[in-house]
């Protein structure tokens, strides 16, 4: 009996515990500073366990002490992005010989997981000063949630150093929400061996249009008998990178789809069908048989953001064999240029960052301020969208495996020539509704049938 | 007149007993599951972008049904629901039953290397389910050598075949988890049954309908159950192996409600709405089971 | 029936050949479909090493689980047991009550149940890591399914005796049902060990990060190194086949004879 008792007990504890806490969530006071504090009491007074592990929690908050000179970032990649900021922890830790980085490892999947919930659930305390957010989710995220981001507009940041189209991902109302940070313009990467069997070059991919990619791409096809491009199926990066190359969106400037008369789309979907018809372009399952496709010889070639690059340079018995040049444009479509962007992330200062001063200085002195933090980052492959940074040295040095090109300079080149366009707050839902218009489309549904489900599927979201 | 008396008060006290056994796991159900669920439903007639919601009625229930991708995620679940969920359990039941046999040899090892598809990391079995059916994997380069298919077939991006493939996958990762519950099921009936059956000659197949199937009905409804309910909330398969596609002909509902919250500008409130149309279609199917088979003999 | 036997293992086991390869080969000859095991393990060891802190994962990920598993056994028989041996009308009606709480998708109850182990201070740490699935309908249910075939004769000699309710639980009903414990043990360590959604919610710090959060990790690059992937995920799966290897016996051989 003396047991049950000690059970029934334990249990009323417990539950005690729990109804604090739902207590102090019921009321939604967004007052993120008290919240955190109430926290580390009923942590502390609860169990051995949570108060063992209460000193980690305050810590990784980050906001502590406005004496200490930490701030907390969120990021993927070691090789890139993680590598990026610890980088740059060095190059300021020069002039703030106290100053610290907290870097917590979190998949990007991750980061937007954490931002709803905490951003939600009005307790932004558990954000990280500093977080990396895919440009394509930027809109999304600072629509949704205004108040869990800091505006970067008076940080000192000079935006005028950045390239145009890249600022413009993060720019909401008017205002800078992010810092640029690594380059997504686009590339088209061709095995040069192959080329030759067809009797081309690199440069017969130069400034051409995608009805001369296709010529190109039947010869390459008849000598080889590869295909000169692979794409993920069902996943429309390539539908969205010659968007782009056009400066066309699926969104008009007052937000609302631009799907069903975008004649740009037309000649995006028509040209699409026409690479997978003749057999130059093939399309595969996932991105794990993408990156297979041309490390192992499968394809002649690939086009995506400059970044696929160093996947390409993961097949080390083809060094030497491949080539870069701008992507093809779109025939038919008004402002068709030979590039564009796809993919790339910028930086975000949370609210929930206490000590902003530091946090905008930082950022600052670094990925808007110090040619030496691109210069050490290079190596890893980080191309910056930073134009000083362009013009240094080390960006003129020729890439063995490919085939001794100064790479780096020329997509920094390309990356001031993509036009800026608009991603949209709903942009997931157009794309994901573009996808399945031209799954149907290959399989014979007509254009504009799918053009207006596409279209009506996007109203639908935006509660129309 | 003083025995009745006793009884009453010893199942009285019985009767307590129960719920101070009970207690603990049902009250953290209820604070872990029940409060967070009334929350969600409070959520659930509200809508709004973000945190900033307002009340909205019903409104989102009714959205629902004008959904055309969330309908179509109903149509895929219920076919993967119809579809796998008979085959695996009589699968996973035949599997246990062979195994139970005391005279096979390397039981164990078989056991457990029929168990290793459900303690894959998620990770790997979606990159060799990716791998195995891609357009140059080993299933197609068999069919092709066998003569079977002229070329490659692309099997997640034709609808059928890519939901054909959904459960296959599940098949293969849930059989071995369902036979754990019959396994263990079955040492709760006494060996000696089976040896009785085996003297009076009875076949393996009528020993398996006439002993095995009545005397596990219990570990059955548990297994039909769970595994309706897992079924209808499924989502890793989804977004792994083909990502709801082509055109969202394998998609399922779970997935398109963490589409509503994570990946789309997020919208709680429908999300919530759209969980609490599953909560009612497993409800209703889990109590339809209950009714056929929780009676206590 | 061997062959049959032999046919099964082999489709299931194939994949676990495939991760062995992967683990041992380069990323570019991984993802060209090389099946036969390569010479690169060291290097995949060494590159994952360096790369991801592997042991404070491996750490965290056991203690989280046994933990979670040893509360979860005990509470879920308790409830699952109080649910059949003292059954009435009431009690079958808050189990089909209780069976809901499974119902709804997780994703539904994680932003509420996010702000209550947020605002008790538990992000981070082990109880709001246990505390939603600590008690789950489904091993409640589980045991009370069981239950249904421990002997009430035994339960009446017991009493007679003067056992208490508690003392019978604990010294026959545990024994009999080792089986039942052994298979709901191999189940909740391997959920435990394979959650993903909820820590990925629930912890914000490197020092709490799990197995599965670091598979994650590596798959999120611009280039996915496949080799190592595939290591970390080998060595992600082990324990729970190892934990299944070691319990089989325990739930599949009958232990008839235990309490007769």
């Amino acid at each position: 009996m003396k047991k049950k008792v000690l059970s029934l007990l334990l249990t009323g504890t417990m539950v005690a515990a729990m109804l604090a806490g739902c207590g102090g969530s019921g009321s939604d006071t967004g007052n993120s500073g008290a919240a955190a504090d109430t926290a580390a009491d009923t942590g502390a007074a609860s169990t051995d366990n949570a108060a063992a592990s209460t000193g980690d929690a305050a810590a990784s908050t980050g906001d502590a002490t406005g004496g200490e000179e930490t701030l907390t970032v969120w990021c993927w990649d070691p090789a890139f992005n993680l590598n990026a900021m610890y980088e740059a922890e060095k190059v300021y830790q020069k002039d703030h010989p106290n100053f610290k980085l907290n870097v917590v490892e979190t998949p990007w999947e991750d980061v937007q997981t954490k931002i709803t919930t905490a951003a939600t659930s009005n307790d932004l305390s558990t954000l990280p000063d500093i977080l990396l957010m895919q440009d394509n989710a930027f809109q999304k995220n600072v629509i949704s949630f205004p108040s869990a981001f800091t505006d970067l507009t008076g940080s000192g940041v000079d935006y005028s150093a950045f390239a145009a189209g890249k600022t413009a991902y993060s720019v909401i109302g008017g205002k800078n929400y992010g810092v640029p940070f690594d380059n997504g313009a686009v590339v088209g990467c061709y095995r040069t061996d192959m080329l030759e069997q067809a009797g081309l070059t690199v440069d017969d991919f130069t400034d051409i249009t995608w009805d001369q990619y296709i010529e190109n791409g039947k010869k390459v096809l008849e000598a080889t008998g590869k295909p000169l491009i692979s794409m993920q199926a069902g996943e429309c990066d390539l539908i969205m990178m010659m968007m782009q190359s056009a400066g066309s969106s699926l969104f008009n400037e007052d937000g609302t789809a631009n799907i069903v008369n975008n004649d740009t789309l037309k000649v995006v979907m028509e040209t699409y069908k026409a690479l997978k018809d003749s057999g130059v372009l093939v399309e595969v399952n996932s991105w794990d048989e993408y990156v297979g496709s041309f490390v192992s010889g499968d394809v002649a070639g690939t086009i995506n953001g400059c970044w696929i690059m160093a996947s390409i340079q993961t097949a080390e018995d083809q060094s030497g064999k491949w080539a870069i040049t701008n992507m093809p444009s779109l025939v038919g479509a008004s402002g068709a240029t030979n590039y564009s962007n796809n993919g790339g992330s910028s930086w975000a200062v949370t609210a929930n960052c206490q000590n902003t001063a530091l946090a905008f200085d930082f950022l600052k002195s670094t990925f808007a301020g110090s040619t030496e933090l691109y210069d050490n980052i290079l190596p890893s492959g980080a191309l910056a969208t930073w134009a000083p940074a362009g013009d240094s040295d080390a960006y003129g040095v020729g890439n063995d495996f490919f085939g001794g090109d100064a790479v780096s300079a020329k997509i920094v080149e390309f990356s001031t020539k993509v036009p800026s366009n608009i991603t949209g707050v709903y942009y997931y839902e157009a794309r994901d509704a573009v996808a399945t218009a031209i799954t149907n489309y290959i399989n014979g549904s007509s254009i504009d049938t799918e053009l207006q489900t596409a279209e009506s599927t996007v109203n639908f979201n935006m509660g129309k | 007149m003083s025995k009745p008396t006793k009884k009453m008060t010893l199942s009285k006290k019985h009767n307590l007993t129960g719920w101070a056994f009970l207690a603990p796991g049902a009250l953290l159900i209820l604070f872990m599951s029940f409060i967070p669920m009334f929350r969600a439903l409070l959520l659930s007639f509200k809508t709004g972008v973000g945190a900033a919601m307002e009340w909205c009625g019903v409104l989102n229930y009714v959205r629902m049904f004008q959904d055309a991708v969330f309908i179509q995620s109903i149509k895929n679940t219920f076919f993967y629901l119809i579809i796998q969920v008979p085959i695996m359990l009589i699968f996973a039941l035949v599997l246990a039953s062979i195994l139970n046999n005391r005279n096979l040899r390397f039981k164990g090892i078989f056991r457990t290397m029929i168990f290793l598809p459900c303690a894959t990391s998620l990770v790997a079995y979606a990159v060799i389910f990716r791998s195995l059916f891609a357009n140059n994997g080993i299933i197609n380069l068999i069919l092709v050598n066998l003569g079977i298919l002229d070329q490659p077939y692309s099997f997640l991006t034709n609808t059928w075949s890519a939901r054909i493939v959904i459960i296959i996958a599940l098949l293969w990762r849930w059989t071995g988890y369902n036979m754990v519950f019959y396994l263990s099921g079955l040492q709760n009936i006494e060996y000696s049954v089976y040896e009785a059956a085996k003297i009076d000659g009875a076949s393996a197949v009528q020993t398996f309908f006439k002993i095995t199937v009545p005397l596990l009905k219990p570990t059955i409804l548990l297994t039909a159950i769970m595994s309706t309910n897992g079924t209808l909330q499924l989502f890793d398969e989804s977004v792994n192996l083909t990502d709801g596609g082509p055109a969202n002909a394998s998609i399922t509902m779970s997935h398109y409600i963490y589409n509503m919250s994570f990946k789309y500008v997020p919208n709680f409130g429908y999300a919530a709405a759209m969980s609490f149309l599953i909560l009612l279609l497993v409800a209703v199917l889990a109590f339809l089971q209950m009714k056929v088979g929780d009676k206590r003999d | 029936m061997y062959l049959f036997l032999c046919i099964v293992s082999f489709i299931s086991v194939f994949p676990l050949y495939w991760m062995i390869c992967a683990a041992t080969n380069k990323s570019a000859e991984v993802v060209s479909g090389r099946l036969i095991p390569g010479t690169y393990f060291m290097e995949n060891f060494k590159n994952l090493i360096a790369n991801q802190n592997i042991g404070r994962a491996l750490g965290n990920s056991f203690k989280y689980a046994i933990i979670l598993t040893v509360i979860s056994l005990i509470v879920s028989s308790l409830a699952g047991y109080g649910f059949e041996i003292y059954h009435d009308k009431a009690k079958d009606t808050v189990m089909s009550i209780i069976l809901l709480a499974m119902m709804v998708p997780f994703v539904a109850t994680l932003i509420p149940l996010f702000q209550m182990i947020s605002s008790a201070g538990w992000l981070n740490t082990t109880i709001g890591f246990i505390l939603p699935t600590v008690s789950t309908p489904f091993l409640i249910m589980m045991f009370r399914q069981s239950a249904r075939s421990f002997p009430h004769d035994i339960m009446e000699a017991a009493r007679i005796d003067g056992l208490s309710e508690l003392r019978i639980f604990f010294q026959m009903f545990i024994p009999t049902m080792r089986s039942t414990y052994a298979a709901a043990m191999t189940i909740t360590f391997m959920n435990a060990w394979n959650s993903y959604l909820w820590p990925k919610v629930i912890m914000t710090d490197s020092s709490s990060q799990t197995m599965p959060m670091v598979v994650a990790n590596l798959t999120q690059g611009y280039v996915t190194d496949y080799g190592m992937l595939m290591l970390a995920v080998l060595i992600c799966t082990l324990p729970t086949a190892i934990v299944f290897f070691c319990l089989q016996n325990a739930f599949a051989e009958g232990i008839t004879g235990a309490v007769k």
